[in-house]
Protein backbone atom coordinates (compact mmCIF):
# COMPACT_ATOMS: atom_id res chain seq x y z
CA UNK A 1 0.00 0.00 0.00
CA UNK A 2 2.69 2.45 1.09
CA UNK A 3 4.98 1.25 -1.69
CA UNK A 4 2.29 1.68 -4.31
CA UNK A 5 1.46 5.18 -3.05
CA UNK A 6 5.10 6.14 -3.34
CA UNK A 7 5.28 4.55 -6.78
CA UNK A 8 2.27 6.63 -7.82
CA UNK A 9 3.99 9.75 -6.54
CA UNK A 10 7.09 8.82 -8.52
CA UNK A 11 4.97 8.46 -11.63
CA UNK A 12 3.32 11.81 -10.99
CA UNK A 13 6.70 13.46 -10.45
CA UNK A 14 8.05 11.94 -13.64
CA UNK A 15 4.98 13.01 -15.59
CA UNK A 16 4.96 16.56 -14.24
CA UNK A 17 7.12 18.27 -16.90
CA UNK A 18 5.06 16.93 -19.75
CA UNK A 19 1.73 17.65 -18.05
CA UNK A 20 2.43 21.28 -17.32
CA UNK A 21 2.32 22.20 -21.01
CA UNK A 22 -1.45 22.01 -21.15
CA UNK A 23 -2.39 23.08 -17.66
CA UNK A 24 -4.19 26.38 -17.19
CA UNK A 25 -2.49 28.89 -14.81
CA UNK A 26 -5.10 28.42 -12.09
CA UNK A 27 -4.39 24.70 -11.94
CA UNK A 28 -0.63 25.16 -12.16
CA UNK A 29 -0.87 27.21 -8.96
CA UNK A 30 -3.12 24.56 -7.43
CA UNK A 31 -0.70 21.73 -8.27
CA UNK A 32 2.48 23.41 -7.10
CA UNK A 33 0.77 24.39 -3.85
CA UNK A 34 -0.43 20.82 -3.35
CA UNK A 35 3.10 19.53 -3.81
CA UNK A 36 4.57 22.14 -1.46
CA UNK A 37 1.90 21.44 1.16
CA UNK A 38 2.63 17.72 1.27
CA UNK A 39 6.39 18.42 1.24
CA UNK A 40 5.96 20.83 4.16
CA UNK A 41 3.97 18.24 6.12
CA UNK A 42 6.52 15.48 5.61
CA UNK A 43 9.60 17.63 5.96
CA UNK A 44 8.28 19.14 9.22
CA UNK A 45 7.58 15.67 10.60
CA UNK A 46 11.05 14.47 9.62
CA UNK A 47 12.64 17.54 11.22
CA UNK A 48 10.56 17.14 14.40
CA UNK A 49 11.81 13.56 14.81
CA UNK A 50 15.44 14.50 14.25
CA UNK A 51 15.10 17.41 16.69
CA UNK A 52 13.64 15.08 19.33
CA UNK A 53 10.32 16.91 19.37
CA UNK A 54 8.78 13.48 18.86
CA UNK A 55 10.17 9.93 18.99
CA UNK A 56 12.36 8.94 16.05
CA UNK A 57 10.94 6.20 13.86
CA UNK A 58 13.18 5.10 11.02
CA UNK A 59 10.40 3.77 8.78
CA UNK A 60 8.48 6.99 9.18
CA UNK A 61 11.63 9.01 8.48
CA UNK A 62 12.28 7.07 5.29
CA UNK A 63 8.70 7.59 4.12
CA UNK A 64 8.93 11.34 4.88
CA UNK A 65 12.26 11.59 3.05
CA UNK A 66 10.98 9.66 0.02
CA UNK A 67 7.89 11.82 -0.31
CA UNK A 68 9.80 15.10 0.01
CA UNK A 69 12.37 13.90 -2.50
CA UNK A 70 9.79 12.73 -5.03
CA UNK A 71 7.55 15.78 -4.77
CA UNK A 72 10.45 18.23 -4.89
CA UNK A 73 10.66 18.04 -8.67
CA UNK A 74 6.97 18.85 -9.23
CA UNK A 75 6.67 22.61 -8.47
CA UNK A 76 9.27 23.67 -11.00
CA UNK A 77 7.01 22.62 -13.86
CA UNK A 78 4.12 24.73 -12.63
CA UNK A 79 5.59 28.22 -12.61
CA UNK A 80 4.50 28.94 -16.18
CA UNK A 81 3.58 32.31 -17.67
CA UNK A 82 0.47 33.86 -16.13
CA UNK A 83 0.78 32.00 -12.83
CA UNK A 84 1.67 35.17 -10.90
CA UNK A 85 -1.91 36.16 -9.97
CA UNK A 86 -3.55 35.38 -6.62
CA UNK A 87 -0.37 33.84 -5.32
CA UNK A 88 2.52 34.73 -3.05
CA UNK A 89 4.91 33.90 -5.87
CA UNK A 90 6.70 37.18 -6.63
CA UNK A 91 6.86 38.63 -10.17
CA UNK A 92 10.67 38.49 -9.85
CA UNK A 93 10.46 34.76 -10.61
CA UNK A 94 9.71 35.58 -14.24
CA UNK A 95 12.20 38.43 -14.49
CA UNK A 96 15.03 36.47 -12.82
CA UNK A 97 14.16 33.09 -14.21
CA UNK A 98 17.71 31.72 -14.40
CA UNK A 99 18.38 32.46 -10.74
CA UNK A 100 14.98 31.12 -9.70
CA UNK A 101 15.58 27.91 -11.65
CA UNK A 102 19.05 27.51 -10.15
CA UNK A 103 17.65 27.83 -6.64
CA UNK A 104 14.82 25.46 -7.47
CA UNK A 105 17.29 22.91 -8.87
CA UNK A 106 19.43 23.26 -5.76
CA UNK A 107 16.39 22.44 -3.60
CA UNK A 108 15.52 19.42 -5.75
CA UNK A 109 19.11 18.23 -5.54
CA UNK A 110 19.30 18.59 -1.74
CA UNK A 111 15.88 16.99 -1.22
CA UNK A 112 17.05 14.16 -3.48
CA UNK A 113 19.73 13.25 -0.95
CA UNK A 114 17.22 12.86 1.90
CA UNK A 115 16.16 9.25 1.17
CA UNK A 116 19.72 7.92 1.32
CA UNK A 117 20.43 9.94 4.48
CA UNK A 118 17.26 8.60 6.14
CA UNK A 119 18.24 5.03 5.26
CA UNK A 120 21.87 5.38 6.34
CA UNK A 121 21.07 5.22 10.05
CA UNK A 122 23.58 8.04 10.51
CA UNK A 123 21.65 10.65 12.49
CA UNK A 124 24.29 13.34 12.06
CA UNK A 125 24.24 12.86 8.29
CA UNK A 126 20.44 13.00 8.20
CA UNK A 127 20.41 16.10 10.36
CA UNK A 128 22.90 17.80 8.07
CA UNK A 129 20.93 16.86 4.95
CA UNK A 130 17.75 18.23 6.50
CA UNK A 131 19.58 21.47 7.31
CA UNK A 132 20.92 21.78 3.76
CA UNK A 133 17.49 21.11 2.28
CA UNK A 134 15.89 23.59 4.67
CA UNK A 135 18.42 26.25 3.63
CA UNK A 136 17.75 25.52 -0.05
CA UNK A 137 13.99 26.02 0.51
CA UNK A 138 14.62 29.25 2.40
CA UNK A 139 16.90 30.67 -0.31
CA UNK A 140 13.97 30.71 -2.72
CA UNK A 141 11.38 31.86 -0.17
CA UNK A 142 13.58 34.82 0.81
CA UNK A 143 13.80 36.12 -2.75
CA UNK A 144 10.73 34.87 -4.57
CA UNK A 145 7.93 34.38 -2.08
CA UNK A 146 5.91 37.20 -0.53
CA UNK A 147 5.57 37.24 3.25
CA UNK A 148 2.56 35.77 5.00
CA UNK A 149 -0.27 38.20 5.64
CA UNK B 1 36.78 71.81 49.79
CA UNK B 2 35.63 69.18 47.29
CA UNK B 3 34.55 65.80 48.52
CA UNK B 4 36.62 62.77 47.51
CA UNK B 5 34.99 60.70 44.76
CA UNK B 6 33.39 57.48 45.92
CA UNK B 7 31.65 54.62 44.21
CA UNK B 8 28.33 52.91 44.67
CA UNK B 9 26.79 49.71 43.44
CA UNK B 10 24.33 50.91 40.81
CA UNK B 11 23.39 47.61 39.12
CA UNK B 12 22.93 44.37 41.01
CA UNK B 13 24.39 41.13 39.65
CA UNK B 14 21.06 39.70 38.39
CA UNK B 15 20.33 42.82 36.32
CA UNK B 16 23.82 42.74 34.81
CA UNK B 17 23.69 39.04 33.97
CA UNK B 18 20.22 39.61 32.50
CA UNK B 19 21.43 42.51 30.36
CA UNK B 20 24.48 40.87 28.79
CA UNK B 21 22.87 37.46 28.34
CA UNK B 22 19.88 39.11 26.69
CA UNK B 23 22.12 41.18 24.40
CA UNK B 24 24.05 38.09 23.30
CA UNK B 25 20.89 36.02 22.77
CA UNK B 26 19.17 38.78 20.77
CA UNK B 27 22.13 38.97 18.38
CA UNK B 28 22.20 35.17 18.20
CA UNK B 29 18.45 34.93 17.57
CA UNK B 30 18.48 37.56 14.84
CA UNK B 31 21.41 35.90 13.08
CA UNK B 32 20.11 32.33 13.30
CA UNK B 33 16.67 33.46 12.14
CA UNK B 34 18.15 35.07 9.05
CA UNK B 35 20.47 32.15 8.24
CA UNK B 36 17.78 29.54 8.88
CA UNK B 37 18.45 25.95 7.80
CA UNK B 38 20.04 23.90 10.56
CA UNK B 39 20.15 26.93 12.86
CA UNK B 40 16.38 27.07 13.30
CA UNK B 41 16.37 24.63 16.23
CA UNK B 42 18.84 26.93 17.99
CA UNK B 43 16.74 29.94 17.04
CA UNK B 44 13.81 28.41 18.92
CA UNK B 45 15.88 27.48 21.98
CA UNK B 46 17.36 30.96 22.09
CA UNK B 47 13.85 32.41 21.93
CA UNK B 48 12.73 30.29 24.88
CA UNK B 49 15.72 31.48 26.90
CA UNK B 50 14.92 35.10 26.00
CA UNK B 51 11.30 34.62 27.05
CA UNK B 52 12.40 33.27 30.44
CA UNK B 53 14.83 36.18 30.88
CA UNK B 54 12.11 38.71 30.03
CA UNK B 55 9.63 37.19 32.47
CA UNK B 56 12.32 37.31 35.12
CA UNK B 57 13.07 40.96 34.32
CA UNK B 58 9.41 41.93 34.57
CA UNK B 59 9.26 40.35 38.03
CA UNK B 60 12.58 41.95 38.99
CA UNK B 61 11.12 45.28 37.86
CA UNK B 62 8.55 44.91 40.62
CA UNK B 63 10.41 43.24 43.49
CA UNK B 64 14.08 43.73 42.52
CA UNK B 65 16.71 46.25 43.57
CA UNK B 66 15.60 49.88 43.58
CA UNK B 67 17.54 50.80 40.40
CA UNK B 68 15.85 47.94 38.52
CA UNK B 69 12.28 48.77 39.53
CA UNK B 70 9.84 50.21 37.01
CA UNK B 71 8.32 52.57 39.57
CA UNK B 72 11.78 54.01 40.13
CA UNK B 73 12.80 54.65 36.55
CA UNK B 74 9.56 55.33 34.64
CA UNK B 75 9.25 59.09 35.03
CA UNK B 76 6.73 61.66 33.84
CA UNK B 77 6.99 64.06 30.89
CA UNK B 78 8.44 66.93 32.95
CA UNK B 79 11.41 64.86 34.12
CA UNK B 80 11.72 63.41 30.62
CA UNK B 81 12.02 66.75 28.82
CA UNK B 82 14.11 68.42 31.50
CA UNK B 83 16.59 65.56 31.26
CA UNK B 84 16.51 65.65 27.45
CA UNK B 85 17.35 69.35 27.46
CA UNK B 86 20.49 68.63 29.46
CA UNK B 87 21.83 66.00 27.08
CA UNK B 88 24.67 68.13 25.71
CA UNK B 89 28.36 68.05 26.67
CA UNK B 90 29.13 69.98 29.89
CA UNK B 91 25.46 70.40 30.79
CA UNK B 92 24.91 66.67 31.19
CA UNK B 93 24.33 65.52 34.75
CA UNK B 94 24.80 61.79 35.34
CA UNK B 95 21.92 59.86 36.88
CA UNK B 96 22.12 56.89 39.23
CA UNK B 97 20.28 54.03 37.52
CA UNK B 98 18.10 54.44 34.44
CA UNK B 99 17.64 58.10 33.48
CA UNK B 100 14.18 59.59 32.72
CA UNK B 101 14.59 58.96 28.97
CA UNK B 102 16.47 55.68 29.13
CA UNK B 103 13.87 54.20 31.46
CA UNK B 104 11.23 54.40 28.74
CA UNK B 105 13.65 52.87 26.25
CA UNK B 106 14.14 49.97 28.68
CA UNK B 107 10.38 49.42 28.81
CA UNK B 108 10.08 49.73 25.02
CA UNK B 109 12.87 47.20 24.44
CA UNK B 110 11.36 44.77 26.94
CA UNK B 111 7.95 45.04 25.29
CA UNK B 112 9.09 44.57 21.69
CA UNK B 113 11.25 41.62 22.76
CA UNK B 114 8.34 40.10 24.67
CA UNK B 115 6.14 40.53 21.59
CA UNK B 116 8.86 38.89 19.50
CA UNK B 117 9.30 35.88 21.77
CA UNK B 118 5.54 35.57 22.17
CA UNK B 119 4.74 35.75 18.45
CA UNK B 120 7.51 33.24 17.71
CA UNK B 121 5.64 30.63 19.73
CA UNK B 122 2.79 30.81 17.18
CA UNK B 123 4.89 31.24 14.02
CA UNK B 124 5.47 28.88 11.12
CA UNK B 125 8.30 29.31 8.59
CA UNK B 126 6.47 27.05 6.11
CA UNK B 127 9.56 24.90 5.63
CA UNK B 128 10.19 22.61 8.59
CA UNK B 129 9.86 24.77 11.69
CA UNK B 130 6.78 25.66 13.70
CA UNK B 131 6.57 27.43 17.02
CA UNK B 132 5.40 25.12 19.82
CA UNK B 133 1.95 26.72 19.97
CA UNK B 134 1.28 27.03 16.22
CA UNK B 135 -0.90 23.90 16.29
CA UNK B 136 -3.03 25.42 19.04
CA UNK B 137 -4.44 28.32 17.02
CA UNK B 138 -6.00 28.87 13.58
CA UNK B 139 -3.79 29.32 10.52
CA UNK B 140 -5.08 32.87 10.17
CA UNK B 141 -3.51 33.62 13.55
CA UNK B 142 -0.32 31.72 12.60
CA UNK B 143 0.01 33.82 9.43
CA UNK B 144 -0.47 37.05 11.39
CA UNK B 145 2.03 35.98 14.04
CA UNK B 146 4.61 34.85 11.48
CA UNK B 147 4.29 38.09 9.56
CA UNK B 148 4.58 40.15 12.73
CA UNK B 149 7.54 38.07 13.95
CA UNK B 150 9.38 38.79 10.72
CA UNK B 151 8.62 42.53 10.74
CA UNK B 152 9.20 43.04 14.47
CA UNK B 153 12.63 41.43 14.15
CA UNK B 154 13.70 44.46 12.11
CA UNK B 155 12.13 46.85 14.64
CA UNK B 156 14.26 45.18 17.30
CA UNK B 157 17.38 45.42 15.15
CA UNK B 158 16.81 49.17 14.67
CA UNK B 159 15.97 49.74 18.36
CA UNK B 160 19.07 47.82 19.45
CA UNK B 161 21.13 49.86 17.00
CA UNK B 162 19.72 53.12 18.40
CA UNK B 163 20.44 51.86 21.93
CA UNK B 164 24.08 51.19 21.08
CA UNK B 165 24.48 54.55 19.30
CA UNK B 166 23.02 56.45 22.24
CA UNK B 167 25.32 54.64 24.67
CA UNK B 168 28.23 55.53 22.37
CA UNK B 169 27.13 59.20 22.50
CA UNK B 170 27.17 59.03 26.32
CA UNK B 171 30.67 57.54 26.34
CA UNK B 172 32.30 59.72 23.69
CA UNK B 173 30.07 62.81 23.55
CA UNK B 174 28.99 63.24 27.17
CA UNK B 175 32.06 61.54 28.69
CA UNK B 176 29.74 59.42 30.81
CA UNK B 177 30.70 55.76 30.50
CA UNK B 178 27.54 53.73 31.08
CA UNK B 179 29.03 50.48 29.82
CA UNK B 180 31.45 49.99 32.71
CA UNK B 181 28.78 50.16 35.44
CA UNK B 182 26.57 47.75 33.51
CA UNK B 183 29.53 45.38 33.42
CA UNK B 184 31.02 45.78 36.92
CA UNK B 185 28.01 47.15 38.79
CA UNK B 186 30.05 50.08 40.19
CA UNK B 187 29.64 53.73 39.32
CA UNK B 188 31.87 56.55 40.49
CA UNK B 189 29.92 59.23 42.35
CA UNK B 190 30.60 62.26 44.50
CA UNK B 191 30.98 61.52 48.19
CA UNK B 192 27.70 61.65 50.03
CA UNK B 193 25.65 60.04 47.30
CA UNK B 194 23.69 57.31 48.99
CA UNK B 195 23.95 53.66 48.03
CA UNK B 196 20.57 52.56 46.59
CA UNK B 197 19.21 49.50 48.39
CA UNK B 198 20.01 46.23 46.61
CA UNK B 199 18.10 42.96 46.73
CA UNK B 200 19.77 39.63 47.43
CA UNK B 201 20.77 37.65 44.33
CA UNK B 202 19.15 34.46 45.64
CA UNK B 203 15.72 36.04 45.19
CA UNK B 204 16.59 36.65 41.54
CA UNK B 205 17.74 33.04 41.18
CA UNK B 206 14.38 31.82 42.45
CA UNK B 207 12.47 34.15 40.13
CA UNK B 208 14.56 33.09 37.14
CA UNK B 209 14.01 29.43 37.98
CA UNK B 210 10.26 30.04 38.17
CA UNK B 211 10.31 31.89 34.84
CA UNK B 212 12.30 29.07 33.22
CA UNK B 213 9.90 26.46 34.61
CA UNK B 214 6.95 28.44 33.27
CA UNK B 215 8.49 28.67 29.80
CA UNK B 216 9.37 24.96 29.85
CA UNK B 217 5.75 24.17 30.62
CA UNK B 218 4.55 26.48 27.84
CA UNK B 219 6.83 25.18 25.08
CA UNK B 220 7.33 21.51 26.03
CA UNK B 221 4.62 20.25 28.37
CA UNK B 222 1.51 22.15 27.24
CA UNK B 223 1.92 21.56 23.44
CA UNK B 224 1.89 17.78 24.02
CA UNK B 225 -1.33 17.92 25.98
Amino acid sequence: MKKSAIAALALLAAAAPALSQNVKPENQIKFRRAAYTIMNLNFSNLDAMVENKKPFNKEEAIRNADIVSLLSSIPKSYFGEGTDKDTRAKPEIWTHRADFDAKMDKMVSEAGKLPAAARSGDMAALKKQIADTDAACKACHDDYRAKQR
Amino acid sequence: MTAAPARIRVWDLPTRIFHWTLAALVVFSFTTGKIGGGWMSWHLKSGYAILALLLFRLAWGVVGSSTSRFTGFLRGPVAFFRYAAGLVPKRHRPVIGHNPMGGWMVLFLLLILLAQAGSGLFSDDEIATQGPLAEKVSNAVVAKMSSFHDFNGWIIAVAAGVHVLVIAYYVFGLKDNLVKPMWSGWRAVDAGVEQPPMRAAWLAAILLALAAAGVYWLVVVYPKG
